[in-house]
């Protein structure tokens, strides 16, 4: 069952994924990305991360995409166009394709399969209790200075946008 | 591993025929106590006090010529109100209707909600950041100025009150100690968190009416500047999707707002069954959406906004740390 949902949801993964580089549209490459982070997530429901199950979907799919449908709204529905093509790029994308491919497989060499280390307790295993626990105590400060480090460039977004002798 | 998935998905034939059915009667609901409001009578003639007045919709909308611009996109336009619909259906399985112990059926103890899970609520704020995009490609793909300026105004009103929605909610996840709802419900036993917690219960309320897109809040379709926002292209069985999505949202948001406020299915001296309480309270939220419809006259949209972020969003912050500040000091 649990194999099944997996495969499911790599295929749609990667379907998505050649959905937004293939669409000449842009709105429909935006919607595959959406669908990329939705199968995404219900990867994560299958490895029992609850937390990062919602939270990818309440982030990724809810607000950083929403902005991006936002910018290609307001840009209107354009078409891109056909120029702008170099002579050798099928080429060199299947370069790019092969030696992306090498690289997962030498990664993949490499990889085990390891369970989950002794002690742990499964029954709460990524539930939002633990991953609250684990935020607040052990990684306080990476959390505090992310947290920072958006704050700052939240004002930053918002003094850039702002026009020259805009002062209200 | 059989039994969950038959129970499973009884349940959830059960609540798409209850979800349709509550619809039906809230759109007639609705239109009566409206009526009652502005002392009119309100649809009376189709059926014995018009109860078959949303048979007779629903069949209208059906053999309605269907038809939409020429220009639109024709995957998006028919996808959009579907993804509208099945988001707000999906919202409902976090939902528990009755307890605290199982209904018994023939030996098998069933729960009274499909899924309990530990994200519990969070799921629900998923669902609702899901939801914009129903709306927001609707205007997009009608390929109409109006369409695109309600898509737009709905899914910039949605995420501003998404923020409120989620915040007035946590003060509750701090008095109970968890996301699951039936623990939250549970924790109410003895007094509603809409006593304690009342201004959260209220920004839950403008939130939750907000983000539904309901009078006074019903920008996305003003009908007196964008004809009628993003479902201004759709007709018949397409439009009647949108609009079932709206009042199903209401249920959820009415739903949510009796677990997590006003005590799910509990009631006083144990006079009715569960179930019952459940059903009472939701309607009775729903009465004050209805009301509140009749009553206040809508918003400008840059009131809107301001009372989102500059009045909402602040409170909602406050509310949670003075929660936290309270029960730290009495666990201490």
């Amino acid at each position: 069952m649990a194999i099944a949902v997996f495969f499911v949801a790599a295929a749609l993964a990667v379907a998505g994924g050649i959905g937004v580089v293939t669409f000449r549209q842009p709105i429909r490459s935006v919607l595959s990305l959406v669908v990329v982070m939705l199968a995404l997530s219900v990867e994560f429901l299958l490895l029992s991360a609850q937390f990062i199950f919602v939270a990818q979907l309440i982030v990724y799919a809810g607000a950083v995409m929403v902005l991006f449908l936002f910018v290609i709204a307001l840009l209107g529905p354009a078409r891109e166009t056909g120029r702008g093509r170099l002579r050798f790029q099928a080429a060199l994308s299947g370069l790019f394709v092969l030696a992306l491919l090498g690289l997962l497989w030498s990664m993949l060499q490499g990889i085990q399969y390891r369970q989950p280390d002794q002690g742990t307790d499964l029954s709460t295993f990524g539930t939002v209790q633990s991953i609250g626990i684990g935020l607040f105590t052990k990684f306080l400060y990476p959390f505090e200075l992310t947290s920072l480090l958006l704050l700052v460039a939240a004002i930053g977004a918002i003094y850039l946008s702002r026009k020259e002798g805009d002062d209200r | 591993m059989t039994e969950v998935v038959v129970v499973t998905l009884i349940k959830t034939a059960i609540i798409l025929f209850a979800l349709l059915t509550a619809f039906a009667y809230l759109t007639l609901f609705e239109r009566v106590v409206q009526a009652r409001l502005q002392a009119r009578l309100g649809p009376n003639r189709v059926g014995p006090f018009g109860l078959l007045q949303p048979a007779a919709d629903g069949v209208k909308l059906l053999f309605k010529e269907t038809s939409g611009p020429a220009t639109r996109d024709r995957f998006l336009y028919l996808a959009a109100p579907v993804l509208s619909l099945a988001v707000a259906f999906t919202a409902f399985t976090i939902v528990p209707v009755s307890g605290p112990t199982d209904l018994v059926v023939l030996g098998h103890r069933i729960s009274w909600y499909v899924t309990n899970t530990n994200v519990g609520v969070l799921f629900y704020f998923a669902l609702t950041s899901l939801g914009v995009y129903g709306i927001f490609l609707a205007g997009y793909a009608s390929n109409s100025k109006y369409s695109l300026l309600g898509g737009l105004r709905s899914s910039a009103q949605m995420i501003s009150y998404e923020m409120s929605l989620g915040l007035s909610l946590v003060p509750v996840f701090i008095v109970a100690g968890s996301f699951r709802l039936v623990d939250i419900v549970n924790a109410q036993r003895t007094w509603w968190f809409a006593l304690p917690l009342l201004p959260a219960f209220i920004i839950y309320m403008i939130a939750g009416i907000a983000e539904t897109n309901r009078a006074p809040f019903d920008l996305p379709e003003a009908d007196t500047e964008l004809v009628a926002g993003y479902h201004t292209e759709y007709g018949g069985m397409k439009f009647a999707l949108f609009f079932m999505a709206e009042y199903i949202n209401m249920v959820i948001v009415s739903s949510i707002a009796t677990v997590m406020f006003l005590g799910g299915w509990w009631g006083p001296f144990g006079i009715l069954p569960g179930p019952w309480w459940f059903l009472l309270k939701v309607v009775a939220v729903l009465f004050v959406y209805v009301w509140l419809r009749a009553t206040l006259p809508r918003l400008r949209y840059d009131r809107l906004m301001q009372l989102g972020w500059k009045s909402l969003l602040p409170l909602s912050l406050a509310m949670m740390m003075a929660t936290a500040v309270v029960v730290v000091a009495v666990q201490r």
